[in-house]
């Protein structure tokens, strides 16, 4: 990639005296500010027996704070706000974009929850959200097609005590179980300037910007440093299996998955590369071979979805009618067999940088919500420490070879190591992979 | 430092005005109509070029032809095959789109600025050259059938599809861009030579620029565009007649297992041309528009019946949908629908809409408007809907004074002429034990049906 000053965030950092990092970005080309604030707390901090909780705490998020007891989407929804928030296994973030002459209020309402959201806590308020967090795992995993196919891959590759075992939406049980006691300790630990990151961005002045995040957050104590998440060891051989799940579908889909480097570790972009490669658009490879010169399969994506302890790569794909899953199997490891004997051509590398470079470009054109210039601020800051890390992340794609990108699909994607899951119709077994283990999903 | 004042919210003050970009239209090669609009940033440039003509305009039992037809536009044009012509795409880092709505067919691409011209001319390529191979017709077709036969399985899809039909039947909107496995199957490459010629015309279609000048320029000049030219009427096909209300009130369609059930809940909305447009925008706001709307607040945040619920008047160039559409727990399925007809009722007359919350509907949409055209692609929508629904350029100039004139007796006025409460229609998609506890809704008993058969349950 080009690396060109184009590709810059213009910005400044100030790390207040109670350790809040704040990140300011300056573009005064629409009347809009964007806030951004992540937490660097997701489900890898949970303990198992207690998972789901830090998303349902960010739910509470949105249920008042001391000095504004009442839901928080009126006042800001009255100001023209965008807001949302959300929860992964690493991070959870909170964003708002307001009209300029709302940023005040945005920040007073973030540094509220952030200083005092204890004592607006109510057991009502738990009940509900509750409710509501139940209401969305049935919606978007229980009666999903394919929907409970993520817990069953991260079960499977991860040991119970491993922090990506469960998912991040946590189980019927548990989710139960959670009690107001659980909430005030989570946030105690975790909630609290010197685990956050803010980000600024838009039509505000550096220093007004510095100035007001000072005036609102500077006040609240610093709290303690969590303990780092540390992951037990996996390996990858051990874990290797070929698994079965039965899910109210029409065809079958293949789900071919191996834990892969981590966020901005060695090989992560390369494996980004070789996901466009092989699975991004019509002239991909597996596209052309499985959709397009055979059509044995109906859709095909590839993933390299990369985490702060370690990535999952995943090559997904669904079965044209009358098709075993056997049979796109066969395709999918020549093709990767194919990709780490000969690497990419010319072309092919060139092609997949330049759209990964238009990606990037697509995620600076706002400045906020999820995946805006404020919140790429704040990932670059809270996962590769320093939010000046944009340069440098393109640098990986650009530093990448022909040569680098075999060695690391012939590295990372050893079919020793792999897990593979069928997942077929009822009563379809005969088309998942031959000696596929029946799971059920939880 | 100051301490801050937490007694009370700080006030908002007054934003600078947003405005809509001047749209400069000149005319193109084979009598394109093109609109560029300069956008503030650079990142990307956004080119989107109109059809007027979607799913609506599959001809009679053809439903699926819009869609198939824009589907097989990238497969290759007489210059190059499939292949070739996304590794063209691939080389300038843009990535290609075609999305097909009841009234029109959008084809769109973004790239880099440095590429707009060649991302113009591969864009008009592909509009206008397909190759429409018959090994890539009966591929992509086959593909077609094979997402239909997937979403069978997809409950809320299965609701939208059965609230399509309940609603319009065989009317133009009746069917979504995908057709149905009974009509897609027999179409073949006559069907889809014959559908674009009679609609991919650039005499008839408009192309919007969004980006940097100098990208606008580069691309204008690739168009062969030249002389500016003042706004000519559009040639766009007249928006459809109004269906027929529907026969069937309450259809249920059986999902084994489901922990969920989807529901739907409305009747016929309004045109984007209606005169009270801008009131009922308010009116939904307070219904069900967002999340502190009544509906919401009842049956998410007081209930806990469900992860959200939101209302919808789908303005088209015809009269779109109004619906209620959530997805709740399966045990509280008949109590979802109950509490929603009764909101329905509620905002007509038990409880109009206060000052108090047209203090939060309006400003979420005035102070709110700068937020819709910060990025390319957002202004290019602006522009395509200033294009598609044949408004004025000063459209989006208006709108905060047009919102900020709905007072509560105009958004009352708009619940009571677009809302009716016993002409509603409900579908639901949950499974088979709840249907029993659906007669007792006064919607008269639960008319059956399954996902992918005939629910055409009116005239």
């Amino acid at each position: 990639m080009t690396g060109s000053s184009a590709a810059e965030i213009p910005h400044v950092k100030v790390t207040l005296d109670n350790g809040l990092d704040v990140i300011v970005h300056e573009d005064r080309h629409c009347p809009i500010v964007a806030v951004n604030l992540w937490y660097h707390v997701g489900s890898k901090n949970e303990r198992p027996g207690r998972t789901g909780f830090a998303h349902l705490f960010e739910h509470l998020m949105f249920e008042g704070s001391a000095h504004h007891p009442d839901g928080y989407f009126r006042p800001l929804q009255e100001a023209g706000a965008a807001l949302n928030g959300s929860t992964s296994t690493d991070r959870t973030n909170y964003w708002e974009v307001v009209p300029r002459g709302a940023l005040e209020r945005a920040l007073w309402m973030e540094s509220d929850r952030m200083g005092h959201l204890l004592p607006a806590l109510t057991q009502e308020k738990l009940d509900n959200q509750r409710d509501v967090v139940l209401n969305e795992r049935r919606q978007r995993y229980e009666n999903q097609p394919y929907g409970m196919v993520s817990l069953v891959l991260d079960e499977a590759h991860f040991p119970p005590d491993h922090p990506y075992h469960w998912p991040v939406i946590g189980s019927v049980e548990d989710l139960h179980a959670a009690d107001l006691d659980h909430v005030r300790e989570f946030f105690a630990t975790y909630y609290h300037p010197a685990n956050a990151s803010l980000a600024v961005a838009g039509d505000v002045g550096v220093d007004e910007a510095v100035n007001l995040a000072r005036a609102y957050f500077g006040a609240i104590p610093a709290g303690g440093a969590p303990a780092p998440v540390v992951a037990p060891a996996v390996d990858p051989r051990e874990r290797a299996a070929s698994l079965l799940l039965t899910d109210r579908v029409e065809l079958p889909r293949l789900y071919l998955t191996w834990t892969s480097p981590a966020l901005y570790a060695e090989d992560d972009a390369e494996l980004d590369l070789a996901s466009e490669i092989l699975g991004g658009g019509k002239s991909s490879r597996l596209y052309r071979a499985l959709l397009h010169d055979r059509q044995w399969a109906t859709d095909v994506s590839v993933h390299q979805y990369s985490q702060e302890l370690c990535g999952m790569f995943s090559v997904i794909a669904t079965a044209a009618p009358g098709r075993r899953l056997d049979d796109l199997d066969r395709v999918i490891a020549d093709e990767l067999a194919r990709l780490a004997a000969d690497g990419p051509s010319d072309d092919e590398l060139r092609r997949a940088r330049n759209r990964l470079e238009a990606d990037f470009a697509a995620r600076r054109e706002s400045l906020g919500g999820f995946g805006g210039r404020s919140d790429l601020l704040n990932n670059y800051n809270v996962m590769a420490g320093r939010p000046d890390y944009l340069a440098e992340d393109l640098a990986r794609y650009a530093g990448a070879t022909p040569e680098s990108i075999a060695a690391a699909v012939g590295r990372r994607l050893d079919p020793a190591t792999r897990i593979a899951l069928s997942v077929v119709p009822a009563g379809a077994a005969d088309r998942a992979l031959l000696g596929a283990t029946p799971v059920e999903a939880s | 430092m100051t301490a801050v004042d937490r007694s009370r919210l700080p006030p908002v003050t007054s934003s600078a005005p947003a405005t809509f970009p001047a749209v400069r239209r000149v005319v193109g090669a084979g009598g394109l109509h093109i609109w560029t609009v300069p956008h503030r940033r650079t990142e990307l440039v956004t080119l989107a070029l109109l059809i007027p003509a979607g799913a609506a305009a599959d001809p009679s039992g053809c439903a699926g032809l819009a869609g198939f037809t824009a589907d097989l536009l990238d497969d290759g044009t007489r210059a190059r095959n499939g292949i070739e012509l996304h590794e063209a795409l691939g080389r300038l880092g843009a990535r290609f789109g075609g999305d097909v709505s009841s009234d029109a067919t959008v084809l769109s691409v973004s790239a880099l600025p440095r590429h707009a011209g060649d991302v113009l001319a591969l864009l008009l390529e592909v509009a206008t050259e397909p190759r429409f191979d018959g090994a890539d017709v009966d591929r992509v077709r086959a593909l077609r059938l094979n997402r239909i036969a997937q979403l069978r399985h997809a409950a809320g899809v299965v609701a939208d599809r059965a609230w399509r039909r309940v609603l319009y039947g065989e009317h133009p909107y009746g069917h979504s861009a995908l057709g149905e496995t009974g009509t897609l199957g027999p179409l073949g490459g006559d069907d889809v030579r014959a559908f674009h010629a009679a609609h991919y015309r650039l005499d008839r279609a408009t192309l919007i620029i969004a980006g940097d000048d100098a990208a606008l320029e580069a691309a204008v000049q690739r168009a062969g565009g030249g002389g500016t030219v003042g706004r000519a009427p559009l040639p766009l096909p007249d928006p459809p007649a109004d269906p027929a209300p529907p026969s069937v009130r309450l259809t249920f369609i059986p999902r084994e297992g489901a922990v969920q059930s989807e529901i739907r809940v409305g009747h016929l909305g309004i045109a984007r041309s209606a005169d009270d447009f801008h009131a009922v925008r308010v009116m939904d706001m307070v219904l069900g528009g967002q999340f502190t709307s009544r509906l919401n607040m009842n049956l998410r945040e007081a209930r806990g019946y469900t992860y959200g619920v939101r209302s919808t008047f789908d303005a088209r160039r015809g009269r779109g949908p109004f619906d209620v559409a959530t997805a709740v727990d399966a045990a509280v399925t008949a109590d979802a629908v109950r509490e929603t007809i009764d909101e329905l009722r509620a905002i007509r007359d038990a409880r109009p809409i206060t000052g108090e919350e047209l203090a939060i509907a309006k400003p979420a949409l005035t102070l709110g408007f700068p937020r819709a055209f910060e990025t390319s692609g957002q202004v290019a929508r602006g522009a395509l809907r200033l294009a598609l629904f044949d408004l004025p350029d000063d459209e989006y100039t208006k709108f905060v004074p047009r919102v900020e004139a709905v007072d509560a007796a105009a958004a009352t006025a708009a619940a009571r002429r677009r809302l009716d409460p016993d002409a509603l229609a409900v579908v639901v998609v949950g499974p088979p034990e709840v249907r029993a506890s659906l007669g007792g809704l006064g919607l008269g008993e639960p008319v059956e049906a399954t996902p992918d058969g005939a629910v055409a349950v009116r005239p």
